[in-house]
């Protein structure tokens, strides 16, 4: 019975670890190149489920099987699918196509990232939203020149018809496990790709979110209503613990 | 992982807050659809992870949308519009220099070229009394005709560009300031080389889409009552543990 209780509280736990990453998600859904978190639920542990029929016959111990001690969170995802692509109609904001990511350089070292909201600063330097520099195929930060800036599906930028340089686009062939999630949609990985796709750049466009609303909306039923379940089944077994405590031991 | 349902409260509440903001600033896109010159700003929404913890998501800033708004014939001899980059500087009543791309000029009774905010234009040229047919050409030469009848070139118009200008300033009246992140301005001849050429008779219109301002303020609806209900769920989720024991 207390191991009942146990496994239903770590029930608890872990549907309010998943509401978490779900409200993150919900918060991000309007957050260009954002990568939904996905969630795992794992089996905590497994015990052996032992019967013995009477207390004078211990060597007739009986193994039945394994019992489990309940469940907790397991290893979070990122989801790499695509996401939609917006017409933003601003020549800097750029958007991905498959598994490739744009490098920016972070105080904390280069980064992978698909949110592709790029901007000119003071000294004509492609910088991120916040403010983080671009970085070129040679990992240099890229000066625009001044006029209208076009960029290539393969990522070559070019200012008035003529070249200025090669966006440094990772491509990996399996991000979720080249890639990990270190600061908000940024991600760090290898120094080199690990795939010879050719990238695909689509400029004026931004990727929103691949968070999907509807599937977020259904998760959030699904966390809660698992939760008031849990919630439920502790409060039976704590009943059940009271009935036990208070009848079986009274004496005629 | 440890984690709390108070902070996961705190990341919907964030996110409330970020989606009241972005509402404003949509909300202020479609007020100035008939505005001109009038630039779209939109809100840049950033995710929030610190040392692995989600932490939801945070406004990092607001850019404006510097594009080139529709241009619209008038009747004005005083509209100019602004086709391409730059904007006309004007002198603000605490004497700094303001930028804007609003170009509906009119005279005021000292003969000061002045935008409909009051703010007289910097330009060098002077607009003496009895000039009538002020015109100016896509180079920014403005020209009249005198008292006398004949024709002069009374002054020139010039543009100032930025390097980077959705990091302007916003200081209201469709007036921009320069800043530190727009970098210095530069001035230059209206047609010249990265400048844009200024056009009589014309309106540049707010370059707000509509339909897409709209299109966002759906979405911005929807997420908003989404994380209003993640919120009200983590709450019971809280409530249902505190009455874990029944009383």
């Amino acid at each position: 019975m207390i191991k009942g209780l146990y496994s239903a509280v770590s029930a608890m736990v872990m549907n309010a670890a998943r509401q978490q990453v779900l409200s993150h998600n919900i918060a991000n859904l309007q957050t260009p190149g954002f990568k939904q978190i996905l969630t795992t639920a794992e089996d905590f542990m497994q015990n052996q489920a032992v019967y013995s029929p009477a207390l004078n016959q211990a060597s007739q111990i009986e193994y039945l099987g394994t019992l489990g001690l309940g469940t907790q969170i397991g290893p979070e995802f990122i989801d790499f699918q695509q996401g939609a692509l917006q017409d933003t109609g601003n020549p800097l904001d750029l958007a991905l196509q498959g598994s490739s990511f744009f490098t920016v350089k972070t105080p904390d070292g280069n980064r992978y990232t698909r949110d592709g909201r790029f901007l000119r600063d003071a000294d004509n330097t492609l910088v991120t939203v916040e403010g983080y520099q671009v970085l070129d195929d040679a990992g240099q930060p890229i000066t625009l020149p001044d006029g209208d800036v076009s960029v290539s599906p393969e990522g070559a930028i070019s200012a008035n018809g003529t070249a200025v340089a090669q966006l440094g686009i990772g491509v990996f062939t399996d991000p979720r496990t080249d890639l990990q999630h270190t600061e908000g949609n940024l991600f760090s990985g290898p120094t080199a790709s690990t795939s010879q796709d050719v990238p695909n750049v689509v400029q004026g466009y931004l990727e929103t979110s691949n968070a999907n609303p509807s599937q977020l909306m259904t998760q959030l039923v699904e966390v809660g209503r698992s939760y008031e379940a849990a919630q439920n089944l502790v409060r039976n077994q704590d009943e059940l613990l009271g009935k036990t405590i208070a009848s079986l031991g009274r004496i005629g | 992982m440890s984690s709390s349902l108070f902070h996961t409260l705190n990341i919907s509440r964030q996110d409330i807050l970020t989606r009241l903001t972005d509402l404003d600033v949509t909300s202020n896109n479609l007020a100035n659809v008939n505005t001109a010159g009038f630039k779209a700003s939109r809100s840049n929404f950033q995710e929030m992870l610190n040392q692995r913890l989600t932490e939801g998501n945070q406004l990092l800033n607001t850019q404006a949308l510097t594009g080139q708004g529709a241009l619209r014939d008038s009747a004005n001899p005083l509209d100019w519009a602004i086709e391409g980059e730059g904007y006309f500087s004007v002198t603000l009543p605490n004497g700094d220099t303001g930028y804007t791309r609003d170009g509906q000029f009119v005279l005021d009774a000292d003969l000061n070229l002045v935008t409909a905010s009051g703010y007289p234009l910097a330009w060098d040229g002077e607009i003496t009394d009895g000039m009538t047919d002020i015109s100016i050409g896509s180079d920014g030469v403005v020209s009249a005709t005198d008292a006398d009848g004949v024709r002069v070139e009374v002054g020139t118009v010039q543009l100032t560009r930025f390097p980077n200008p959705s990091g302007l300033t916003s200081r209201g009246n469709n007036v921009w300031l320069e800043s530190d992140a727009s970098g210095a301005a530069q001035s230059g001849a209206a047609g010249s080389e990265n400048f844009g050429t200024i056009g009589s008779f014309r309106v540049e219109q707010s370059n707000v889409d509509l339909s897409q301002e709209m299109t966002h303020l759906i979405v911005l609806q929807r997420s908003f009552s989404m994380s209003v209900k993640a919120f009200q769920q983590t709450d019971t989720m809280i409530s249902e543990a505190i009455n874990l024991r029944k009383a």
